[in-house]
């Protein structure tokens, strides 16, 4: 019943962190190629940009991986 | 090395040479923190040193894989595609790193682990906003 309980909880902790992540994104990229089709001559200056924040967006649902896969590998 | 620089957009220059700055305090961070984890325990010192060996490797393959791009100017799709595959490899080697650190090395100190890597984060946001003013502007 343990192991059960720590398998769900790593799962929780790897897929609510896919799903936060999926949704910032998938909204940065949409924002991205919104501007893009309003400024094409921005494209580079936007790609920039978009490199940074998808490095910023990344980062807390790695922390909840991890975690999830200590929980998966070192504790169950 | 240079050449190679000169080929780069003038944005990705500037994003390149900012992650340079970024990636040195962080290194620097990480020294630092291993060598006070070592004043506590060896195991605390190579788990600080495993956190920020997870952090690092796939940040500097994702800054490669996207600054060194040749399409900055090409479709928007094909910019956001070559972004997303450069994620996807970015989030595979940090599971793939996880994963054999937390299968491979036994005697392990989660605590400095992810804190390193917590630590590392924080710092790269707070230097990523204080060397970029646009975001400041907002």
């Amino acid at each position: 019943m343990e192991m059960a309980l720590l398998y769900i909880a790593g799962a929780l902790m790897m897929g609510l962190g896919a799903v936060g992540a999926a949704v910032g994104i998938g909204i940065l990229g949409g924002k991205f190629l919104e501007g893009a089709a309003r400024q094409p001559e921005l494209i580079p200056l936007l790609r920039t940009q978009f490199f940074i924040v998808m490095g910023l967006v990344d980062a807390v649902p790695m922390i909840g991986v991890g975690l999830g896969l200590y929980v998966l590998f070192a504790v169950a | 090395m240079r050449n190679e620089h000169q080929k780069l957009g003038v944005h990705a220059r500037i994003a390149l040479q900012q992650f340079k700055k970024i990636f040195l305090i962080q290194v620097v961070s990480l020294v630092v923190i291993a060598g006070v984890s070592l004043l506590h325990s060896p195991t605390a010192a190579w788990s600080s040193l495993f956190g920020g060996v997870i952090f690092l490797l796939p940040a500097y393959v994702y800054a490669r894989r996207v600054l060194h791009a040749r399409n900055a100017k090409s479709s928007p799709g094909a910019v956001v595609r070559q972004l997303y595959s450069s994620e996807i490899w970015k989030m595979g080697i940090s599971i793939a790193l996880f994963s054999a650190v937390f299968i491979l090395i036994q005697p392990l100190n989660p605590f400095s682990l992810f804190g390193t890597y917590i630590w590392l984060q924080l710092v790269g946001f707070v230097a990523q906003l204080k060397l970029n003013n646009r975001f400041l502007k907002l």
